[in-house]
């Protein structure tokens, strides 16, 4: 009380001495002036006290007491300018009157944000549609690399998995499979189609995630996946602004725990006595085995050392502003003789004057990356550890299998980057610039865009002579070099047009888009490379062998029209209309044109009258309904072609004939894929906005899958399988956002966010007239979801003779009588009294219940903390390693810890290890499965500004100095290396084949404005 | 101003529209279009080309079906370091799809048959100047189909029967053997009349109407139409084809890459190293510089040297040397067959009992390995050149005599048959047989048919012929079993009315409602 009656005190003060101010130069500027008594009220129509209503242009404020009245004199046609924390501010045009209700609408930052929905800006209360908006400072100091794994739980819907590959992006999926070939959403950057590989994330200025279709729906044929749409920073008014950041990133790669040589020396031994006593043909003895004692982990993996710099520039008048960016990466790699690096410029620009303006983009990217043979996830386990890295007696000097001393057909992976190596270098040259004139009074803008990719890149591979495993025959050294480049244009032209009259809000776009591309391919190999001393010559030239080479080229075209219409009448009911027609040259000519449309509505039930719940700022419905299409097929699927490469040779003496045929069916009735989608959904701004809640129920449904559909082995098709239009699928789901921001004090806030998805799909039809697909791991059968796991089921282990015999079906029939003790006992599903592929069913699912995504971050004075964590929770997975360490089948290695059946020791979980023998070890049996419900705390981010009145000595406007911890604390029960990997495939989405882990990291950053 | 912009505008969507069908119209000009082909004689030669282009694939003679018909007959073993590779040789199918050995020599074949179907569907709109020369394509083409078909035949036993162009969406309907021979049969009588008796240099390894009544002989055996297979033997053995057919002096000139397409070679593959690669590149289907090699030597070679993928059971050592010549040698077919511990000891007068160079190993032990088409290549390369005799003359003879014996008994013209074979070798005949009961093989029809079985293992072991055979001699009762076992130990695990025929590819099964899987998988 005491305090606030002090505050009271000083206001009343402070208002005497703004009266006084105000007399005085009432007395000094005019005498024509006004009287004018006033309130100011909230939407709900209570009093603002406090607000300030300044006459713009003048030094003439006055303040609103606690029943939100005030009295100001000003000139007639003066201009009062109302504002209060809390409230946007409000310009009222005086025009005569004496007595204003002034209503102030709730100042919501979230709910006022700009949204980007293509060719426009929409605020984010007017949106009508799904669309998550993430920021370029939430991306700051993530400090990823790439574009898409920085966005990694900070939107919902969105399923991002990273490789950990070394310059390989990672995937991205919004809402569930819609699509059984491509599932990949459309980037739009800086409104150039594509080339988000080459994006320095800290160019970005805010990401937006258009989910459903009446968003998207712009994009129409292209959107189908749904649509990512990025800004790029630009200047802005103001002095030159530097910006540097420098990171140094620490990386290092999970390990499994593979058995040292002495341990698997043992386990090798009981499996080769096992195979001897159980008769496996031909092993009469135990290995001889190698002396060495070989961690392949160790040669292969070590702390990969990132070095990433950004230097930025920015500024400009109001006439014109620009944005200049460099970067440069480094990567040396966590794997043996890997890399990476890049160098980027960036230059932004954007201008006005009078009704014209322009804005251009231009980004170059030199990158070069060192390649990984092979997966060495797979080969860690393949290769005994007893094999040497170096062996003299081998061609080429590396250690490999023997059939008497390790027989093996692992590969040794140091020999194999040594032997094998493959650059990558790579430019890319991207631009737009478009140039825009503001007609009728801004009423109508016309802009003309035009954007282009130029990418070039060059793989060059030198094929050294020697071996990296067992049994590889005399390969040929050889020079490679595969060039690509592609030319990628966009021309568009928009006409908008915006006009607002009584309540009504109109805004309406019409345009025409066309998109050409271009690729080439020329590659040229050439035999036995000039060698000197050991040194190979990498100049083809200097190659004195035979030399083969091709080229082929791609080429499509889409012409686009495109127009949407926005109409909010009082702020309160929104409605938009958004149609496109598509026409591409990768349908056939009677199928190529296709015409989408959505619709979408909303109602911000809080502007209502009725509409009176204090602690609810901010609410509004939205529902929408829209088509969508998908043609991300091959350049020419729909065309059937001749294959001219088979030879054959005849006669005395051998001539090569020229054969000639159709290798590949095609299927040339193609037509689009369409994905039909309705969502709902509900904003709501809480508790004095800091309470940010959207809720979001989808339903959609895509028919004419265009897909890859695997066709019979015995139709003779050959080189993939034929796109068709098979199949229809659905996918339902809901997605929470939620989100909570505050401050405590004056130097505490804090924000956490939480989103929640889950997403259902079900087959609707499979194409072909097909009830049901196989894969080697999975069905796909109609009402179910894609991917089942369908799998022969593991009972238990035999135990004894007695068992075996007792194992019978209900006729008697003994069902495994080739089994021995320690065997598995398979179930036999139909009761046939054999273990066939009938007994296989599904025992699994590979779809998640739901993912989640947490967010936290707080400010305490100078201290910042970032806490970023997602989860997918109750799903199946088939653990590929444990799958292919099997059971010392192929003297592969295996893990420590494993107890395996013996006599002494009949465990009841795991099979006896035999060489030779792979009848417990199938791939396709449930015993691999496993829970792959995990939750990470993907990055842990800590940082301190330097308080400015220390910075400011040194020039320099703010210092922050970060560490990030990326991938350190995951929780699951799941065996294998990391729980979040890439899958292989839609069919097999829960197979883990020893798939590359994600790497853990520490990152160091400093970064400077001045 | 403002009229001008819109104007602008306007005129470039206008342009759009009406261009629209040029800039969308954009065609695939990195190849030849499939309307724009089968217009010409040449296009008809190429397609047929490319029908033979699929024996140089892993599926099909590069390399697998070699371990595959080896590795399950008595001749062969494989112990392979591929563990699921060698359980596949040995009857232990456990994944039914496994790739490198099941789909692949699935697949691989029925491309071979698509790309026979598409010449035979489209060969009659070409106009030939030369009728001749389309009769002869079409009987290649209806050879090669049969060639293909007769092997996965042998392997599967009950296939999908594919007569024409595929299209997507097809899902063909599984056969019998007995109704796909019954096929290959009309299609082979047709191509002994379309082929030519004879070919000019430059022809070689085209087929013959010689090599089509072999394989016409082979299929009406193992259909077991007797009189019908006498009919093809006769015009090869007694008819116009001993002008052109006869054994060789030299056993082992069958198997030399110096001496290929030789009298006794009714039909061979032709291979060639022309095509150099600098790596293992069989498969890619759309490289004209993919290999057209062997891989035989390298699936075979003793590891270490090879993949010894595949290697020869003992017995045949044991069963060589049981008989010597009528000079008191060893069988030089023990020679040129195979590599064993004691071929040096056993031929004193040959100095080339290396293997690959290198003196036997002695941790070698028992094993034996194959010799047939090796090279004396060293280090190996992946691949070589020696041509893969699929139909010989010798096969004829002993094929001659059992059809012959089957029918009338033995027969003194199928006595000479066997004889000719035996003689070549030096080896008595088979009536002064010393260790064969000679009086008996040669009055008694099954004596002469159990011999017919010894006899014929000896002459072609390991050339791809003994799994044919023995399916054609029956494998469904538990005596010829036993007896199988004694020889090779890996028809412990063969269980009768499962194990005469692999699994079909489960994704096959699963895919197509017309295909059943083989009994008992």
């Amino acid at each position: 009380m005491e305090k606030r009656s002090i505050s009271l005190h000083l206001y009343k003060r402070l208002r005497v001495i703004l009266l006084t101010a105000f007399l005085v130069c009432c007395g000094l500027v005019s005498m024509s002036q006004q009287r004018i008594n006033g309130t100011v009220s909230d939407s709900r129509g209570n009093p603002v006290s406090g607000a300030n209503i300044e006459e713009k242009g003048k030094n003439n404020v006055v303040v609103t007491g606690t029943n939100g009245a005030f009295t100001i004199t000003v000139s007639p046609d003066a201009t009062l300018q109302v504002s209060h924390i809390g409230f946007v501010t409000k310009e009222v045009a005086v025009a005569n009157q004496t007595q204003l209700q002034i209503s102030l609408e709730d100042q919501n930052q979230e709910m006022n944000q700009v949204v980007v929905i293509g060719y426009g800006t929409v605020r984010k209360k007017d949106l009508t549609g799904a669309v998550s908006v993430i920021k370029g400072d939430a991306l700051r100091d993530r400090n990823s690399q790439d574009v898409i794994s920085s966005m990694r739980g900070l939107a919902s819907g969105v399923k991002i998995t990273s490789s950990g590959l070394p310059g390989q992006s990672a995937s991205i999926v919004i809402r569930g499979l819609g699509s059984l070939t491509n599932n990949y959403p459309l980037f739009v950057i800086d409104g150039i189609i594509g080339g988000e590989a080459h994006l320095n994330p800290a160019d970005i200025e805010s990401i937006q995630v258009l989910k459903d279709a009446s968003s998207a729906a712009i994009y129409g044929s292209r959107a189908a996946n749904g649509v990512i749409i990025i800004t790029t920073k630009q200047g802005r008014e103001g002095p030159v602004r530097v910006q540097a950041d420098a990171n140094l990133t620490l990386e290092w790669l999970p390990r499994y725990d593979l058995m040292d040589a002495t341990t698997w020396k043992q386990f090798d031994d009981m499996a080769y006595d096992e195979a001897i006593r159980s008769g496996v043909a031909g092993v009469t003895k135990r290995q001889n085995h190698y002396d060495a004692n070989t961690d392949w982990q160790n040669e292969m993996l070590k702390t990969g050392i990132l070095q990433n710099y950004n230097v930025s520039l920015s500024g400009g008048s109001k006439n014109g502003k620009y944005f200049v960016s460099l970067n440069r990466l480094d990567d040396e790699g966590a794997l043996y003789h890997t890399g990476y690096d890049r160098y980027g410029v960036r230059v932004n620009t954007s201008g006005q004057k009078g009704i014209f303006s322009y804005g251009q983009t231009f980004l170059y990217t030199r990158t070069n990356r060192q390649n990984l043979n092979g997966n060495p996830w797979a080969d860690f386990i393949a290769i005994s550890p007893t094999i040497p890295v170096k062996d003299p007696l081998h061609p080429g000097g590396y250690g490999y299998g023997d059939p008497d001393k390790a027989n093996n057909y692992g590969r040794n992976l140091v020999g194999m980057q040594d032997l094998f190596i493959q650059k990558n270098p790579e430019n890319v040259l991207k631009g737009n610039i478009y140039g825009q004139l503001s007609l009728f009074n801004k009423m109508v803008d016309a802009k003309l865009n035009v954007a282009y990719i130029n990418y070039s890149g060059t793989t060059n591979t030198l094929r050294k002579k020697g071996n990296w495993t067992m049994g590889q025959g005399s390969d040929a050294a050889y020079l490679g070099y595969n060039n690509y480049r592609s030319d990628d244009i966009l021309i568009e032209q928009t006409y908008n047009f915006k006009r607002k009259f009584d309540k009504h809000d109109v805004n309406a776009l019409g345009g025409i888009t066309y998109n050409t591309f271009k690729g080439q391919t020329n590659w040229t190999t050439k035999l036995d490379p000039l060698v000197i001393g050991d040194t190979y010559i990498t100049s083809l030239d200097a190659a004195t062998g035979s030399t083969t080479g091709g080229s082929s080229y791609q080429k499509a075209a889409l012409i686009s029209y495109l127009g949407r219409v926005n109409y909010s009448y009082a702020d309160k009911y929104l409605a938009q209309v958004t149609m496109r027609r598509d026409g591409t040259s990768r349908l056939p000519q009677n199928n190529r044109w296709g015409n989408f449309a959505s619709y979408s509505l909303g109602w911000r039930i809080s502007s209502e009258k009725f509409f009176n719940v204090p602690f609810i700022n901010d609410l509004k419905l939205r529902a929408n309904h829209g088509t969508l299409g998908n043609s991300n097929i091959g350049f020419w699927d729909y065309q059937a072609v001749i294959n001219t490469a088979p030879r054959a040779v005849f006669g005395v003496p051998e001539t090569r004939f020229i054969g000639m045929t159709q290798s590949q069916l095609t299927n040339i009735d193609l037509v689009w894929e369409r994905k039909t989608m309705t969502n709902i959904g509900i904003d709501a701004a809480m508790l004095k906005n800091r309470l940010n809640v959207s809720i979001e129920y989808f339903r959609a449904k895509s028919k004419d899958l265009l897909v890859y559909l695997p066709i019979l082995m015995s139709s003779g098709n050959e080189g993939g399988n034929p796109a068709v239009n098979a199949g229809s699928l659905a996918n339902k789901g809901i997605e929470i956002e939620a989100g909570w921001r505050d401050r405590i004090g004056n130097d505490f806030s804090y924000n956490v966010s939480l989103n929640v998805s889950r997403v259902r799909n079900e087959v609707l039809d499979l194409g072909y007239g097909k009830t049901v697909y196989y894969e080697f791991l999975s069905k796909a059968a109609i009402g179910q979801p894609l991917g089942m796991f369908y799998l022969y089921k593991m009972l238990g282990i035999f135990q004894t003779d007695a068992e075996i015999q007792a194992y019978k079906n209900k006729d008697g029939k003994i069902i495994q009588p080739n089994a021995k003790p320690g065997d598995i006992k398979y179930d036999d599903f139909n009761g046939d009294g054999i273990i066939s592929s009938d007994d296989r069913q599904i025992v699994g699912n590979p779809w998640p219940k739901f993912e989640a995504g947490l967010n936290m971050s707080a400010t305490y004075k100078a201290f910042d903390l970032a806490i970023n964590g997602y989860g997918r929770f109750k799903y199946d997975v088939w653990n590929g390693s444990a799958a292919a360490a099997a059971d010392f089948a192929n003297n592969q290695n295996n893990f420590n810890g494993i107890v395996p059946w013996t006599t002494q020791n009949p465990v009841k979980d795991r099979p006896r290890i035999v060489f030779g023998d792979t009848r417990n070890s199938r791939g396709d049996q449930d015993r691999w499965l496993e829970d792959g419900t995990f939750f990470r705390i993907s990055q842990i981010a800590l940082g301190y500004t330097v308080p400015e009145r220390l910075t400011k000595k040194i020039g320099i406007e703010r210092l922050r100095a970060g560490a990030t911890l990326t991938n350190l604390i995951t929780f699951t029960k799941y065996s294998g290396l990391d729980p979040e990997f890439r899958d292989a495939g839609i069919f097999t989405m829960g197979a883990d084949n020893a798939s590359f882990p994600n790497p853990r990291s520490v990152l160091f950053s400093l970064s400077f404005t001045f | 101003m403002k009229k001008y912009i819109f104007l602008v505008g306007a005129a470039i969507a206008m342009s759009f529209v009406s261009c629209k069908k040029s800039l969308l119209d954009i065609n695939n000009e990195n190849t030849i279009s499939t309307g724009n082909f089968w217009k010409t004689e040449k296009d008809a030669e190429s397609g047929v080309i490319a029908v033979y282009n699929m024996f140089y694939r892993q599926g099909t003679w590069t390399r697998n079906i070699y371990t595959q018909m080896q590795g399950m007959a008595d001749d062969g073993v494989s112990l392979a370091g591929w563990t699921e590779l060698s359980e596949y040789a040995k009857f232990i199918f456990t994944n039914y799809n496994f790739g490198e050995v099941n789909t692949k020599m699935w697949k691989e074949h029925y491309v071979a048959i698509f790309r026979a179907n598409q010449v035979l569907d489209n060969i009659d709109n070409v106009n030939f100047a030369d009728q001749n020369h389309k009769q002869d394509l079409v009987g290649q083409v209806k050879f090669l189909r049969s060639f293909y078909y007769f092997y996965i035949t042998s392997l599967w036993d009950n296939i999908p029967l594919v007569l024409k162009s595929s299209s997507a969406s097809d899902r063909p309907e599984q056969k019998t053997p007995e109704q796909v021979f019954t096929q290959l049969e009309t299609d082979l009588e047709d191509a002994v009349t379309k082929l030519p008796a004879t070919r000019p240099a430059a022809e070689t390894g085209r087929p013959t109407k010689g090599a089509a009544y072999a394989l016409l002989a082979k299929i009406y055996m193992q259909h077991h139409k007797y009189p019908e297979a006498i009919k093809c033997l006769q015009w090869l053995i007694d008819g116009e084809g001993k002008n052109y057919y006869d054994l060789v002096a030299n056993y082992g000139d069958n198997f030399s890459n110096t001496k290929e397409n030789n009298k006794e070679s009714l039909f061979e593959i032709q291979f060639s190293l022309m095509n150099r690669v600098g790596f293992d590149q069989t498969d890619n289907y759309r490289d004209p510089n993919a290999q057209l090699g062997t891989q035989i030597e390298m699936n075979q070679a003793p590891a270490g040297i090879g993949w010894n993928n595949v290697e020869a059971r003992r017995w045949l050592v044991d069963y060589y040397k049981r008989e010597k010549t009528i000079d008191d040698k060893y069988d030089i077919r023990l020679f040129y067959t195979v590599w064993y511990n004691d071929a040096g000891k056993d031929f004193p007068e040959r100095s080339d009992t290396m293997i690959y160079g290198a003196k036997w190993r002695s941790d070698w032990g028992n094993r034996v390995f194959i010799k047939k088409y090796s090279t004396s290549a060293s280090p190996l390369y992946y691949w070589n050149d020696n041509n893969f005799r699929s139909l010989r003359y010798a096969d004829m003879l002993l094929l001659y005599a059992e059809a012959l014996n089957e029918v009338n008994g033995p027969t003194p013209k199928a006595i000479e048959c066997v004889n000719r074979v035996r003689q070549r070798v030096n080896l008595p005949l088979i009536q002064n047989s010393t260790y064969y009961n000679g009086t008996q093989i040669t009055t008694n029809k099954d004596a002469f048919r159990e011999h017919l079985k010894i006899e014929r293992g000896l002459e072609l072991s390991l050339e791809c012929v003994r799994w044919i055979d023995l399916k054609r001699w029956g494998l469904n009762d538990q005596t010829t079993i036993n007896e199988l076992k004694s020889r090779d130990a890996d028809f412990n695990n063969f269980i009768i009315g499962k194990s005469v025929r692999m699994p079909i590819p489960q994704s096959e099964v699963d895919n197509n409602p017309n295909l059943k899987q083989n009994p008992g998988y």
